[in-house]
């Protein structure tokens, strides 16, 4: 570390880019800077050189194309949560996003590539952009990869936040009719989940073709539940389809949290309780335009 | 590209109308910047972790926590701090009259969360519901209210706001 930090402000992501290449390490990416500002303030990350990434115009920006919304890291929560491409092919990351901690002041600094590059397991985006199959485009060292957003998150070297930069986040449009929710457990009126579950279903006839569902804040990494939702396909949603989803998702956290948030038992169970209260309000509001 | 590292940024902000020349340090605060180089110690220091609120500032027309923001990273930027807020007769602004009234502050400590986030709640929703309201504050901690007279003094300030409103704006 070094007593007098040093700064750089970048104006374009292959200067950006070719710098931290230059880098022997010790340096940080900054945007917004919620997520670090608190391991500044308190001494507990002392970088040598902070990379100011706010000036690049590549990171920027919501756009669809060919059925895809491109969405730019900087993107702040408050973006997503108003804008109307967001809002049409998007819905259930704006909700997701709307629900973050923090309040509107986090909201409107706060930005989309800093969320997913915090790898945090009680934030509220990554399980909505799971569910929803993004992807991400990453520079590093001059090179953009396209990879997707579950690979990353299980990859320990990607080296986000020091050595590369997550440029864009790229998400299908959410197909007309599908059903979707994001549902939070909240032990208190904090910001965290106890549990968290982000859902998406397709039904045909009253019975379920198709879904998706992510479970949140209840191990170190977000779990894809697909292995427990796969008994769902062709049947209609029941209580007995209910009940059974429930019951099969604890099962899927093999090393739960036990935190502030509650303890581990407790948080493998309230698992199936989110996972069912999700797909129950995405199937009521799947085919509904 | 050795030469794009620096050892300070000097800085533009434009503070409660007032243009400032600022050398911000790599890793400052928006907080200490505005606390100790402006010397406007109405901006309260409290978590530094972005739990309270109490360091709440309108940076270019959005409120957000100034702990949370590094100096550096603004080259240039509007601010408003709650020595911003008074009209310029010296008179409580109407939001802040509506929370004299109603016991909205006690100690004051969070008063600069509270009132930041009442404005852009109501700038946004000027007759909010009590949900609105109760996402509006999220970003603040208060101990000594029990929010109660929060909520009222919201509401007052949409009311005063409504009245005024047609009469005389801003």
């Amino acid at each position: 570390m070094s007593l007098y930090p040093s700064f750089a402000r970048p104006n374009s992501l292959a200067q950006a880019s070719e710098l931290l290449a230059g880098l022997s390490g010790g340096s940080v990416i900054i945007a917004g800077g919620q997520e670090i500002m608190p391991y500044i303030n308190h001494g507990a990350m002392q970088p040598d050189i902070y990379i100011d990434i706010g000036g690049l115009k590549e990171l920027r920006g919501i756009s669809e194309a060919d059925g895809v919304v491109s969405i730019g890291a900087l993107t702040v929560h408050r973006e997503l949560q108003g804008n109307a491409i967001v809002a049409e092919k998007l819905p259930m990351l704006a909700d997701a996003a709307s629900r973050a901690g923090g309040g509107r002041q986090v909201h409107n600094r706060a930005t989309l590539g800093g969320n997913l590059v915090a790898m945090h397991p009680l934030y509220d985006i990554a399980p909505a952009l799971l569910a929803l199959g993004a992807e991400v485009e990453l520079v590093k060292a001059g090179e953009t990869r396209r990879t997707s957003l579950a690979a990353l998150m299980h990859e320990t070297s990607h080296g986000l936040g020091s050595e590369a930069i997550l440029v864009r986040v790229l998400v299908p449009a959410m197909a007309a009719g599908t059903g979707w929710a994001y549902e939070k457990l909240k032990l208190s009126g904090g910001a965290y989940g106890s549990a968290n579950a982000a859902a998406t279903v397709q039904l045909d006839a009253g019975r379920i073709t198709a879904a998706t569902l992510m479970i949140g804040a209840v191990a170190d990494r977000i779990i894809d539940a697909a292995a427990a939702v796969q008994g769902l396909i062709g049947q209609a949603w029941t209580a007995a389809a209910a009940e059974q989803l429930e019951l099969r998702c604890p099962a899927l956290v093999k090393q739960p949290l036990s935190d502030q948030q509650g303890s581990g038992e407790w948080r493998q169970a309230m698992a199936g309780v989110v996972a069912r209260r999700a797909m129950a309000a995405a199937v009521a509001r799947a085919g509904q335009k | 590209m050795d030469d794009l590292l620096v050892q300070s940024v000097l800085v533009q902000w434009r503070v409660n109308g007032k243009l400032h020349e600022i050398e911000a340090m790599p890793g400052m605060s928006l907080l200490d910047a505005v606390r100790e180089q402006l010397g406007l110690t109405g901006t309260h220091m409290g978590c530094q972790t972005g739990h309270c609120g109490a360091c709440t500032v309108m940076l270019d027309g959005r409120i957000v926590k100034s702990c949370l923001t590094q100096a550096a990273t603004l080259p240039r930027a509007e601010i408003v701090t709650i020595e911003g807020l008074k009209r310029a007769d010296g008179t409580l602004n109407p939001v802040q009259q509506a929370f004299w009234d109603e016991a909205g502050f006690q100690c004051g400590y969070c008063a600069p969360g509270m009132l930041l986030s009442a404005m852009e709640l109501l700038a946004e929703h000027p007759e909010p519901t009590d949900a609105q309201i109760d996402t509006g504050l999220a970003g603040n901690l208060c101990r000594c209210t029990g929010y109660r007279s929060l909520v009222r003094a919201v509401k007052a300030a949409a009311r005063k706001l409504q009245d005024t409103s047609g009469q005389t704006p801003g």
